[in-house]
């Protein structure tokens, strides 16, 4: 197993006890995201793809294997600041300005957000939230909260981003636009990305690999590379090739 | 504002109006029990004539109930913090809480003012009165926090300490003020009524003491209304601070995770049963503490031992149970039917909210006042009006028992899903088909949630109109006792209510969670 | 205020323990006595109000502190927790407590030589005597139940057959004929039934067997032994408040309506007639709180008639010998 500023996950295995039957979350789960690289992982509800990203950032324990992220254990990457997480709702906390929001991390890292000041302001200036730095999360659209939550993932420069189907909640229209700036932002942050989502078309767009799942048990059942040259622009989505992928990534889904 | 702009306009205003004016009519011609209802402008003219006096027992009442405010509240909000952070901890006081929320506060001043002195009986009845409403409210409002947040808080190494300081406490300010809210006037309330009986120069309830013995109706109520502008006014102030910040904390999207609920449950049995037990046994060992730390004589101060002593080991015991059973024989069965009829007050009322809501908006101002109207002040008078029989203790036992299940069970009404409502009307049903088969029946959590909050304060409002009243019950035999210098007794009526009390709400607890299940409904907490 | 009196407790605490630990209780401040009386603030305490007004405590080298009482407060309780030195009670509750409870408590005066109390009715509906309340409702705080229950005992009247309801200390029931009388200050409650119309009719329970004091002056034995000096002060600076209060009943209580009746919601002109109403029931030929033997002897008559068992060594007369 490579010890290097990827994430790595091996053998891992992870079983749910309930009261009738036993859920089997994770079976024998192998992931290896090479340092710079973007990672998509799809699957059905319920393949486990948010369970393996929860257990990588250390929010919830594994029965079996190992993992490491940026070469330590999760509790301890996450706990010294080398990783960035944006989840499926933007999360923010409704009475903290734009600006609190994102320094979020660095209080709970224990760092003084106070001097971290002009990185915050570069961020808000990267996400395109300039002049909303005092606003309140109740005052902004769900783009631009979806916007300050990726905002929040960078600022401690991590070197590992973990993204939960990050623009789950916005329009198919929106999320395009999104997905454009994401890979913009990702690419000037050179970090390790691993994004989980459940559409086929934000996967191939926006990643090196394509990792699917299969459910009962959730399990990998293939990793698909994707060729195309970035930065990738809108005009992508309608290219042949890109359908073309796009069915492939479909037929290994549907099981087929 | 919208608010605001539909009271004026909708009927209420003009109900109200309309109301006021019958009120006056009727006090000026006395028509209720010759005068014991006076006008509302004899009564101005009374309060207006006294306003010499009312300074410095406003400023005594306002004192006590805001240093019991603050007391009560700090522990609580700390109790409820601590609660959560360790659930185990929250099972191990529920019988101490559920005592705290049950006892009678008649019973209990006695006590205070045997046991404490000076203003401390004043404060401590004020902090008893909000420690519940508040704990719960705090333990509510850091149990229903944004899980997601907490996940980003978790996912950058944070631990649950960190997860409360950044994101229950401030997302539970809402619900500590909503506590906060319904606490203020109970803490009033406890103040008077410690004053009424604890002896001192100051304070409402010593006014209002010094003022039944003049025969002067106008007096009482103006000292009742005055009880009530202080409650109602120490209400809006928090009514006004949560609308404040409400807008600010409340999530901007809908958090669809719901907390684990058994987090942390003791799995097994043993400890299950030591907590159970300890749960049961804290109650009494903080009452044993407390006269310990209070330092006072034990013929004055009766520990748990000693009351078991007075009722079963010394040699008066048999007199003392026998006294003790025939006022349990007279107060029990009305505390029964009191509770049925301030229930079914209650859901008669949440029902005409739902089919006439003009009536209720007309009538709510009414029961907030009801609410905070110190009864010793009004006990007299309602004796003109009902006489000392069955109706009087009803009248009162309703009268303090109706509007918490009232609240809850509107609640109830309200939260049954328009899509549910829809369908029978779709079928042509009337409004009374649409209640009778789909709204009571959605609401029936609710109705066993407010029978819960409902025996407690049944049984206050027997025993206070056995006291004022009807001279049965254990109401009597509490004051009665004094008389004989019976400690003892004194002590034992006012455990025994409390105890009385928290089983009634553990016996109705058993049966809800049984029905329910059954039923495979929610229960409300 | 809520510190100052937890002081003070700490420091009354203190003493006690001083005291069982066998040390010196002069030690402590020498003069400082508190005093709990019976009820709220009205002419009934006329007394101790006008010899602290005019500083007759202090005259003797004490420094009073004066507790009012309420419906709550049972003073004997006050005195066993050591909140405070000296009582006012009615010496039924106080002399059960000796026989039954083994309470240590003297009684070493007397305010009252015959008890105030009484049965108040209407002239229109009158109650003359302990027989005519045979089959009327009469109300009674529940705490002086006992005493009604001791009258009807002394005049041989069935207790089922009157009608015993709580008194809520307004008269109102009584003037609008809810109840036919009611248990209260004969000194007090009158004037009040006047004012609102109606002639008050009443007699004492005294002149019907119950052969009481009230508002005795009452001590434990523990405060006997170790202050007997300050409470022999404290009787003569009482006696002197007293004498000059009743010398003229209705010149102090006008001169209290901002000091001690402030804000106690009675009227002056009440308190003045219950000033001048209480003068005989208090003023004794051996000096005010005199006990003569005779009385004793007539209050221990009364209680053993109710199956109160009190003795002579209960009161102590030789504090009243030393004034």
């Amino acid at each position: 197993m490579h010890h290097d500023q990827g994430i790595h996950l091996r053998s891992v295995c992870k079983t749910y006890r309930g009261r009738g039957a036993d859920v089997e979350a994770l079976r024998d789960m192998n992931l290896d995201c090479a340092p710079g690289s973007f990672t998509a992982l799809i699957g059905p509800s319920g393949c486990g793809k948010s369970t393996a990203m929860r257990i990588a950032l250390g929010l919830e324990d594994y029965d079996t294997g190992e993992v490491r992220i940026a070469g330590h254990p999760p509790a301890a990457a996450t706990a010294s600041g080398v990783t960035g997480v944006a989840f499926q709702d933007a999360a923010l906390l409704p009475w903290r300005t734009v600006a609190r929001n994102i320094a979020l991390p660095l209080e709970v890292l224990g760092r003084d957000p106070a001097k971290h000041g002009h990185e915050i302001a570069k961020l808000i200036d990267l996400v395109g939230l300039k002049g909303y730095e005092t606003a309140l999360p109740g005052q902004l659209s769900g783009g631009m909260r979806q916007r300050v939550s990726i905002a929040r993932s960078l600022i401690t420069e991590p070197e590992v981003l973990f993204m939960d189907e990050p623009f789950g909640a916005l329009d198919q229209i929106r999320r395009r636009q999104m997905n454009v700036e994401l890979q913009r932002i990702w690419m000037e942050s050179g970090s390790t990305a691993l994004l989980v989502t459940h559409g086929i078309d934000e996967a191939a767009f926006l990643a090196d690999y394509v990792v699917v799942m299969h459910a009962n048990p959730g399990r990998v059942v293939e990793i698909i590379e994707v060729p195309f040259e970035r930065p990738r622009r809108n005009e992508l989505y309608s290219a042949p090739a890109f359908h073309a992928l796009c069915d492939r990534i479909a037929k290994v889904l549907h099981g087929e | 504002m919208a608010n605001r702009a539909g009271f004026l306009r909708s009927g209420t205003f003009r109900n109200l109006a309309i109301l006021i004016l019958v009120w006056e009519v009727v006090g000026r011609v006395d028509w209720i029990a010759g005068g014991a209802l006076p006008g509302l402008s004899e009564i101005l003219i009374r309060l207006w004539a006294d306003r010499g006096d009312y300074p410095g027992h406003v400023w005594a009442t306002v004192q006590a109930s805001v240093l019991g405010f603050v007391i009560g509240n700090l522990v609580a909000v700390g109790a409820g913090i601590l609660f959560v952070l360790f659930p185990t901890l929250l099972r191990l006081t529920r019988g101490f809480n559920i005592a705290v929320f049950a006892l009678p506060p008649i019973a209990i001043a006695p006590i205070l003012v045997l046991t404490l002195s000076g203003m401390a009986p004043r404060i401590t009845l004020a902090a008893l009165g909000v420690y519940f409403v508040t704990m719960s409210a705090t333990v509510v409002g850091l149990s229903q926090f944004d899980t997601r947040a907490a996940d980003v808080v978790r996912a950058y190494g944070g631990k649950d300490w960190m997860v409360m300081k950044l994101v229950r406490l401030r997302g539970a300010v809402p619900d500590i003020l909503s506590g906060l809210r319904i606490a203020a006037p109970n803490a009033v309330l406890g103040a008077i009524l410690a004053e009424f009986g604890g002896g001192g120069r100051w304070g409402l309830g010593t006014y209002l003491l010094g003022s039944l013995g003049r025969g002067d109706p106008a007096r009482l109520w103006g000292i009742g209304l005055v009880a009530t502008l202080i409650a109602g006014l120490s209400y809006l102030v928090f009514a006004v601070i949560s609308a404040r910040t409400l807008g600010s904390s409340r999530s901007v999207t809908l958090n669809t995770a719901i907390p684990d609920a058994d987090d942390g449950a003791e799995r097994s049995l043993p400890l299950r049963l030591a907590v159970i037990a300890g749960a049961a046994l804290l109650p009494f060992f903080l009452w044993w503490a407390f006269i310990k730390l209070t330092g006072v004589p034990d013929l004055i101060a009766k520990t748990p031992l000693g009351v078991l002593d007075y009722l079963f080991l010394s040699d008066t015991s048999h007199i003392a149970r026998a006294k003790l059973l025939a006022a349990l024989a007279e107060t029990l069965p009305i505390t029964a039917i009191g509770m049925l009829a301030g229930l079914g007050f209650a859901f008669l009322l949440a029902i005409s909210a739902r089919m006439f809501p003009g009536f209720i908006k007309t009538f709510m101002p009414i029961a907030l006042v009801t609410q905070t109207m110190p009864l010793v002040a009004l006990t007299p008078l309602l004796v003109l009006i009902l006489g000392r029989g069955t109706s009087v203790t009803l009248w009162i036992t309703i009268s303090v028992t109706f509007f918490p299940a009232f609240v809850l069970l509107v609640q109830g009404i309200q939260r049954v899903p328009q899509s549910v409502l829809d369908l029978p009307r779709a079928y042509g049903a009337s409004a009374w088909t649409e209640l009778r088969m789909v709204s009571i029946p959605a609401a029936l959590p609710y109705l066993f949630a407010a029978t819960r909050l409902t025996v407690p304060r049944a049984l206050l409002g027997v025993m206070i109109a056995e006291w004022l009243a009807t001279g049965t019950g254990l109401g009597n035999l509490l004051n009665q006792s004094r008389g004989y210098l019976d400690y003892g007794m004194i002590w034992t009526v006012a455990a025994v209510s409390v105890c009385l009390s928290v089983a009634f709400y553990y016996a109705i607890l058993l049966i809800e969670r049984r029905t329910l299940t059954r039923l495979g409904m929610q229960w409300v907490e | 205020m809520a510190f100052t009196i937890n002081r003070r407790t700490f420091i009354q605490g203190a003493a006690i323990a001083g005291a069982s630990a066998g040390l010196p209780l002069r030690a402590r401040a020498a003069s400082a006595l508190t005093m709990q009386a019976a009820w709220i603030n009205d002419a009934e305490f006329s007394g101790y109000f006008l010899a602290m007004d005019k500083g007759y405590y202090s005259d003797e080298g004490l420094e009073l502190t004066y507790l009012s009482g309420g419906p709550d407060v049972i003073p004997e309780s006050t005195i066993i927790a050591g909140r405070a030195d000296l009582a006012l009670t009615t010496p039924d509750t106080t002399i059960r407590a000796i026989s039954e409870q083994g309470a240590k408590f003297k009684i070493i005066g007397a305010q009252y030589q015959k008890n105030p109390i009484g049965i108040v009715s209407l002239k229109k509906n009158p109650v003359n005597t302990p027989a005519d309340l045979v089959g009327k409702t009469v109300a009674v705080p529940p705490v002086n139940t006992v005493t009604v229950e001791a009258l009807l005992s002394l005049n041989g009247i069935d207790r089922n057959a009157v009608n015993i309801v709580p008194y809520a200390y307004d008269p109102t029931p009584l003037v609008r004929g809810e109840i036919d009388a009611s248990l209260d200050f004969t000194t007090n409650v009158p004037y009040t039934i006047g004012l609102l119309g109606e002639e008050a009719q009443s007699f004492l329970l005294y002149d019907h067997g119950v052969t009481l004091f009230n508002d005795t002056v009452v001590v434990t034995e523990e405060t006997l032994a170790s202050r007997r000096a300050d409470l022999v002060a404290w009787l003569r600076a009482s006696r002197r408040g007293w004498d000059e209060n009743l010398a003229d009943p209705s010149l102090y209580p006008p001169q209290w309506e901002d000091s001690w009746f402030k804000g106690t919601g009675r009227s002056i002109d009440n308190e003045v007639f219950f000033n001048t109403a209480q003068k005989d029931l208090i003023v004794s030929g051996g000096g005010i709180f005199s006990m003569s033997e005779e009385a004793i002897e007539k209050n221990l008559a009364a209680l053993q008639a109710v199956g109160i068992n009190g003795t002579r060594e209960m009161f102590d007369t030789t504090l009243l010998e030393e004034v």
